[in-house]
């Protein structure tokens, strides 16, 4: 059985819907800036790939005023809207049985860091987030003001969640578990991870360098994005934005928060991708990687390409624009993905200057249009957890 | 549908090695915390930096993955994974104002921590997941093995779940209104007719394939669903059971959630009621307590009981005899917090 996209919503530090995330990719203008939504002491020291809407207009916005909702909720009721109504799905679609909805955060409400606190050590009375902090908040949250009918589940893989999202809903359709999965994930900014990843040492100063010996970390991103896939049966006369073909999931077992020095994870997923689409390297015209930045990641990541392709085609990592998203990077970066299969194109790679000494690899360097026939879409993340996706033109 | 070969289980009740069910062991405080066995097959180092969520998950998987090639995946299901190292980091945070913290609680503190730890502690490179869906969180990761079986027919899969009690989530729920405010014990829990129940944690771990042959039980179904409405479980319920059972017939055996929450009793008198009215109820949260991922627990002692044929007292809810026939069918129902719903056949 054949799964197709048949919409897409994203929102991210590139701009609010796709259009605008795709103009920014194609003019190479990078998202990341400094904090001015979020009060963090490293507010003034560090940038981030920050979603310039605050969450009092988001509430406005989108009329959003339940209880209880949080900026991470905020941004994926943005991108999924845009998605829905991209695939035309009715409200009575959404409520059926057969349509699931498979989410990703690593957050949750945990943006609300001091709210968390105190409700967790001192107030006597709760406030209104008390069922808001949890990963499955997002998509409770979207389950429930939708009424959304089919199977519902939240994925935490760490970096990796919303791609493990999106395999997971195609895997429900292909085995008649749902018509249609909605797949995605969302992650808001956060004093929490902020100072998590702060404390392992991998925060970089200055905009982050994917894939460049002087690379010095990465930067932390919000967003969210989220996809309508469907079965090829199912979708008629609707426009088909990419097919999904491969997808797989392996575990690194190496340490909990870095990479072996071979990658055999990341090697064994793309691998496994390659698999599950019967697809040759050869045929992979472009890999969106999931290149944090960070001296670990890059390193393995570049070593791993080389051990599968030996010769790896183009890649970028796109983290360099929106910054790392977390539980949402998965699912945006998969929206990137199909932007370069609809429009025949690749984005270059942003702050890079010097190959890495020990692989020479080099990302792509500027925009250009080719024919993009087969796109892999890497995420790792804590825990070991690999994720690879590949998507196909229709 | 896939069978069922091996079970381990850390709870409040003796249920790890060679359980010990009869004797129900009381809470306090309105707590039910695990009891914790000497962890010999986790190194010492190790063991030190885990957290409790970590450490009762890799416990209870220990004795099911003994044998490195027995197993494809891992598939874990935890609503909150390491809550206590969580509201650490988070303290450090406060404390410190983002001063220079340690990262060791922030790395535990991700709930995918357990199915890591354990894909890293038995070199396996195959599928791992982790399942954070609230209070179905375990059932989707049996879902997921259910396809995975289904996907890759000469397989077997280590599945399980885990949540553990914190000071922090304690309190959130409680605040919440979901614990109870008056002190009350797991030996009466359904004597008292109040909101809230207590707290419960634990891990339970399953190994999973398709050969029937070495199998305890198959779990024939599962099915899960949100809905506030109590019609709306009625009607599931039917549909589920007529498809597995003949027309009229009730599972020899309907094990309940109930957790003396009386805001929750609607929905499982929903079910007793679509059910012959003979049919023995059993309960489990007066053994486990209340926590998202507390229908594995639920899951684990159905397997005990079809594996054993004995039903300890204090589970059973009705008066009817259960009677020398042999119990070849457990269905379970439960509910977290009346929104979310599911339903399981388990069978000999």
């Amino acid at each position: 059985m054949r799964i197709f996209v048949t919409g897409i919503g994203i929102i991210s530090a590139l701009g609010n819907n796709a259009q605008q995330n795709r103009s920014s990719l194609s003019s190479g203008k990078s998202g990341i800036s400094s904090l001015e939504m979020l009060s963090s002491r490293y507010a003034s020291i560090m940038p981030f790939g920050e979603v310039k809407i605050s969450t009092d207009d988001l509430i406005k916005k989108m009329d959003a005023r339940e209880s209880g909702v949080t900026r991470t909720d905020l941004l994926a009721l943005h991108a999924f809207n845009e998605a829905v109504n991209n695939s035309r799905l009715t409200p009575a679609q959404l409520s059926d049985p057969n349509t699931a909805l498979i989410g990703a955060s690593t957050v949750g409400g945990m943006c609300l860091t001091d709210e968390l606190f105190l409700d967790s050590t001192s107030r006597e009375v709760g406030s209104p987030y008390l069922s808001s902090y949890d990963c499955a908040s997002p998509v409770m949250y979207l389950q429930k003001r939708f009424s959304i009918g089919g199977v519902i589940n939240s994925i935490n893989t760490a970096c990796s969640s919303s791609a493990n999202a999106i395999m997971y809903g195609a895997r429900l359709i292909k085995q008649g578990k749902a018509k249609r999965a909605i797949v995605g994930g969302t992650d808001s900014l956060a004093k929490f991870t902020i100072n998590g990843f702060n404390s392992l040492l991998i925060l970089s100063d200055a905009p982050c360098q994917p894939f460049d010996e002087a690379r010095r970390g990465l930067n932390l991103g919000e967003g969210a994005a989220f996809l309508v896939l469907e079965a090829e049966e199912d979708v008629k006369d609707k426009n088909c934005y990419a097919e999904l073909t491969g997808y797989s999931n392996t575990n690194d077992a190496f340490h909990p928060s870095s990479l072996s020095d071979n990658g055999d994870g990341p090697f064994l997923s793309m691998q496994g991708a390659l698999r599950t689409a019967g697809l040759e390297t050869s045929q992979i015209d472009f890999i969106n990687a999931h290149g944090t930045g960070t001296e670990n990641n890059d390193l393995v990541e570049s070593r791993a390409m080389i051990n599968l392709f030996t010769t790896p085609p183009p890649f970028v990592s796109t983290k360099a624009y929106t910054g790392h998203t977390l539980g949402a990077a998965g699912a945006i970066e998969a929206v990137f993905s199909i932007f370069s299969l609809v429009n025949d194109e690749i984005y270059p790679a942003v702050n890079f200057e010097h190959a890495i000494a020990d692989t020479g690899l080099v990302p792509a360097k500027k925009f250009e249009k080719k024919r993009i026939s087969h796109v892999m879409s890497n995420s790792f993340g804590f825990g070991g957890n690999c994720t690879s996706l590949i998507l196909s033109k229709v | 549908m896939f069978y069922i070969y091996k079970t381990s289980c850390i709870s409040p009740q003796s249920s790890y090695g060679s359980p010990a069910l009869s004797e129900l062991v009381a809470s306090a405080g309105n707590k039910l915390m695990a009891q914790e066995p000497v962890y010999s097959g986790i190194p010492p180092g190790i063991l030190r930096r885990m957290g409790k969520a970590v450490r009762i998950g890799i416990g209870a998987a220990l004795p099911l993955i003994a044998d490195k090639q027995e197993t494809q995946g891992i598939i874990i299901g935890t609503a909150n994974g390491g809550m206590e190292d969580c509201i650490k980091f988070l303290n450090q945070i406060i404390e410190y104002d983002e001063g220079k913290l340690t990262p060791t609680n922030f790395v535990q503190s991700t709930p995918n921590a357990i199915a890591g730890q354990l894909g890293l502690m038995q070199s396996n490179k195959g599928y791992n997941i982790t399942h954070s869906n609230r209070g179905l969180s375990f059932e989707n990761a049996l879902m997921d093995v259910d396809m995975l079986l289904a996907e890759n027919k000469n397989a077997k899969y280590l599945v399980g779940a885990v949540d553990e009690i914190s000071a922090y989530n304690f309190r959130i729920e409680w605040l919440g209104g979901w614990y109870k405010s008056e002190d009350s014990s797991n030996l009466n829990l359904f004597e008292n007719e109040s909101d809230g129940s207590i707290a419960g944690e634990g891990a339970a771990m399953f190994l999973a394939g398709n050969e029937k042959q070495g199998s305890i039980c198959r779990l024939t179904d599962i099915h899960f669903f949100q809905t506030d409405s109590a019609g709306v479980v009625k009607e599931a319920l039917t549909k589920f059971l007529a498809k597995h059972l003949p027309s009229g017939k009730s599972p020899d055996l309907f094990m309940s959630g109930e957790n003396g929450d009386r805001r929750m009793q609607k929905y499982y008198e929903a079910c007793t009621g679509s059910l012959a009215a003979n049919t023995p109820v059993l309960s489990f949260k007066q053994m486990c307590g209340e926590y998202p991922t507390a229908s594995s627990f639920g899951a684990w002692a159905a397997c005990e009981i079809l594996r054993t044929q004995e039903i300890p007292m204090h589970m059973l809810r009705t008066s009817s005899s259960t009677s020398n026939t042999p119990i070849s069918s457990i269905f379970i129902y439960n509910t977290y917090k009346g929104n979310q719903h599911s339903f399981m056949l388990l069978e000999k």
